[in-house]
């Protein structure tokens, strides 16, 4: 027979201790489950940096093993110095989605295109400055002094250096043109400028080869050119400053600190 | 009857463990990175970063991100160019992670040691000093960075032929507040 008190004793103890495992068991499956939840899903890096005076750590996949292995391989600091936590906040938690966090490999190859070709754009846009400036002076010395027109070398050397101008400024072009484009908003900054001058000098560089050769033809006929041909050096000029502008406005604003 | 009350705490016991965890959020910020050139000095600005805190067993472990797309520098050319550079298409996240002493939440003046993941590369930053003003629930939590081109390999891009200086200081200015 047994004893009533006992029997309810030795009841509410196993009911304790299968209490204490549920709990034991909960907590421990709630540990693990925190600490997966919490694996970071940041780009993963392909090399890892340190700074001079840390000791190096293994190389790192991903960032999910740079926390893990941080977390169980880093030396301790002073803030480091308490017991792992388990507990770390992931992008996930930020709010951030896959698809913001997700490498994009073809907008990566547009702009290193863009890039190249805009620092080719650049560097020739700069030495284009020269036959231009070039051109420029050479072209006082091209018309005709003192009723002369037979004398043709300055004028030949205004046209040779008047055509590398051309010549380079259409390279410039080409690759500013050609160079992928990638929509970032509205043009913000001194590009802007650079952009609305376009529509000065690039008419310019047209017509200015244009008006030369009707005014050159003009001389080597004999005559003072006349017409619109007249206004030859007049687009140039404005051509040249409208150029010269356009490489100041995409530097714009400048602080020198030489 | 002593038996099943010790229980029933034991059993309340088990939420208020897992209560006992605090959650830091990011309610504004203002992350500014400094660029110089003989040229030109730029500071590209953004407001876009996200990020929490958890604390648990006196350890509060940090995160930050921010879009590298999100920093303006008023020049679109140019930020089209720094995206370019730090291979922002490729890591278009920026992460910043921070473990303190639960006991220097409250402090005004602390150093952190910081993770920081950009352009595909983790630096290490020893003892970043960072200043804390607290007004109510809100800690606004001012500090700068001194990040380097060469700490993320990153190749100094060039204006004119001419590199920018290797040093790329970022200001933080962050206000949290807890959850």
């Amino acid at each position: 027979m047994a004893v009533p008190g006992h029997h309810s004793e030795s009841t509410t103890a196993s009911l304790i201790k299968a209490t204490s495992l549920c709990m034991v068991l909960a907590m421990s499956s709630f540990l693990p489950a925190q600490t997966t939840a919490a694996l970071p899903n940041a780009p993963t890096p392909t090399n890892t940096v340190l700074a001079a005076n840390e000791p190096p750590s293994p190389a790192f996949s991903s960032s999910a093993d740079i926390d893990l292995a941080q977390q169980a391989a880093t030396p301790p600091l002073n803030t480091r110095q308490q017991t792992p936590s388990t507990s770390t906040p992931s992008l996930s938690d930020l709010g951030l989605t896959p698809a913001q966090t997700k490498p994009d490999p073809d907008l990566q190859a547009r702009l290193d295109r863009r890039t190249h070709m805009l620092k080719v754009h650049q560097e020739l846009g700069l030495y284009t400055v020269i036959p231009i400036v070039a051109a420029c002076i050479s072209g006082a010395g091209a018309t005709p002094s003192r009723n002369n027109y037979t004398s043709t070398a300055s004028r030949d050397a205004h046209v040779g250096i008047a055509a590398l101008g051309i010549g380079m400024y259409g390279a410039t072009a080409y690759y500013a043109i050609r160079a992928p484009r990638v929509p970032d908003g509205p043009v913000r900054g001194g590009i802007k400028l650079h952009k609305y001058l376009i529509w000065i000098h690039a008419p310019g560089m047209i017509l200015t080869p244009i008006l030369g050769t009707m005014a050159f033809n003009d001389i080597a006929n004999g005559h003072k050119p006349g017409g619109i041909e007249q206004y030859h050096s007049a687009v140039a000029l404005t051509t040249a400053i409208a150029y010269g502008a356009s490489i100041i406005a995409v530097s714009w604003p400048i602080h020198l600190h030489l | 009857m002593k038996i099943p009350r010790l229980l029933v705490l034991l059993l309340l016991a088990v939420p208020a463990f897992a209560q006992s965890n605090q959650t830091w959020v990011l309610d504004q910020s203002t992350l500014t990175y400094h660029m110089s050139h003989p040229l030109h000095e730029v500071d590209g600005v953004s407001h876009a970063a996200r990020g929490k805190g958890i604390c648990q067993a006196l350890q509060c472990n940090f995160l930050l991100a921010v879009p590298v797309k999100s920093f303006d520098s008023g020049d679109t050319n140019r930020d089209l160019h720094m995206l370019q550079v730090t291979r922002g298409a490729d890591f278009p996240i920026v992460t910043v992670r921070f473990r303190l002493l639960q006991s220097d939440i409250n402090s005004p003046d602390f150093n952190c040691d910081l993770d920081v993941v950009f352009a595909g590369t983790t630096a290490h930053f020893t003892h970043v000093p960072f200043h804390q003003v607290i007004k109510g629930t809100s800690h606004h939590i001012t500090g700068t960075v001194p990040s380097t081109l060469t700490d993320f390999k990153i190749d100094p891009p060039s204006f004119f032929t001419v590199p920018i200086k290797n040093e790329i200081p970022v200001r933080v200015d962050t206000t949290w507040h807890q959850q």
